[in-house]
């Protein structure tokens, strides 16, 4: 079963953003479209390594 | 049956967690049973802090990952005042990745980093940096500086020294070669390959900074010539990467040469992946009777 905790997320979105959570809060239409996209990405993935 | 070591250290797993995907070691910790996984790598380190590149800095592409993150990061000294104290409460050993833009930069890290006395075990060299004192040219691409930063780095510590190769190179051996000759005491290959984007309708380049590192399975095939083309140069472990998803992706970086393996780009997608690869690798050995991982280094036929 696939983990997540919120201090990852948060590390996830310091990745992301140079403002990490903040830039996302600030900027939310393209945070939306960047967790599209990421979200897509998933499932393409799974697909590939199944 | 999956013990290996580098040097004196022992490693109760192949499986490392790769730097720049698991954050600074200790925000996944809960996510993972420790006793499986062989060493986490901290997110690279620079002298001062810095923010990274701007937006946007990740594309997603097929079969992998494309990235730009332009090393961002709290700093060493931010990093020993508030983050190497959790890292010491975690059951498994620790690795700090070091990064800078000339070789003074990674000696006074590293020199602030020995005086911490932490209880990491090495550190792991990015040298896919710009060197500011050569025009920009990556460390990695030059076998003398490499070799100057190593020797540099090794009269510093007895800790593991484990040089990060870039893989945009002609000559990745020679590389480790000189790695080697340094004094490393262990190889990690490879860093993620140059790669761009472009949006088709608009033309509109995928990052803010046009180029970026590709990673992921997209890259494996890619990443096990270059770990099988060192593995035939040098004598020391190599830890080998690039876009492992699975048990059997494992064996075959071990068989091409790898000592140890790491898991980069998957941990996007599946921050407790290595838990699973682990449980799959160790079925995998029972039922082929393989008592020791370190049997499968280097054995592949050509047949």
């Amino acid at each position: 079963m696939r983990k997540w905790s919120l201090k990852y997320i948060d590390w996830r979105l310091t990745t992301a953003y140079p403002e990490g959570w903040k830039y996302a809060l600030k900027h939310p239409i393209i945070f939306s479209k960047d967790l599209w996209k990421y979200l897509a990405w998933c499932q393409m993935i799974d697909n590939d390594i199944k | 049956m999956l013990n290996t070591k580098i040097k004196n250290i022992l490693f109760k797993s192949p499986i490392i967690l790769a730097s720049g995907t698991f954050g600074y070691g200790y925000e996944g910790k809960d996510l993972l049973d420790m006793d499986k996984i062989g060493a986490i790598i901290t997110k690279s380190l620079t002298l001062k802090p810095r923010s990274g590149n701007p937006h946007s800095r990740i594309h997603e592409s097929s079969s992998g990952m494309l990235n730009s993150i332009g090393l961002s990061n709290v700093g060493v000294h931010d990093f020993c005042n508030n983050k190497l104290s959790h890292l010491d409460k975690i059951d498994t050993n620790i690795i700090i990745s070091i990064a800078g833009s000339q070789i003074q930069d990674y000696i006074d890290i590293l020199t602030i980093l020995e005086k911490k006395e932490g209880g990491h075990i090495g550190y792991e060299i990015n040298v896919s940096c710009p060197n500011v004192n050569k025009g920009g040219m990556e460390f990695g691409v030059n076998a003398d500086i490499v070799y100057q930063l190593t020797s540099a780095l090794r009269a510093l510590t007895d800790k593991l020294i484990i040089i990060k190769l870039t893989p945009n190179v002609t000559n990745i051996e020679k590389i480790a070669l000189s790695a080697e000759k340094g004094g490393a005491d262990a190889i990690s290959a490879v860093n993620t390959f140059l790669g761009m984007a472009i949006d088709y309708k608009t033309g509109k380049v995928s990052l803010s900074t046009k180029f970026g590192g590709v990673s992921g399975p997209a890259i494996k095939p890619l990443a096990i010539a270059k770990v099988h083309k060192i593995y035939n140069e040098v004598k020391i472990p190599i830890i080998g990467m690039g876009g492992i998803s699975s048990f059997s992706d494992i064996i075959e970086f071990l068989r091409a040469g790898s000592s140890l393996i790491q898991i980069g780009t998957l941990n996007y997608r599946d921050p407790s992946l290595a838990n699973k690869l682990y449980n799959d690798l160790r079925i995998f050995l029972k039922d082929n009777n393989i008592n020791d991982i370190n049997n499968l280094v280097g054995k592949y036929n050509e047949e």
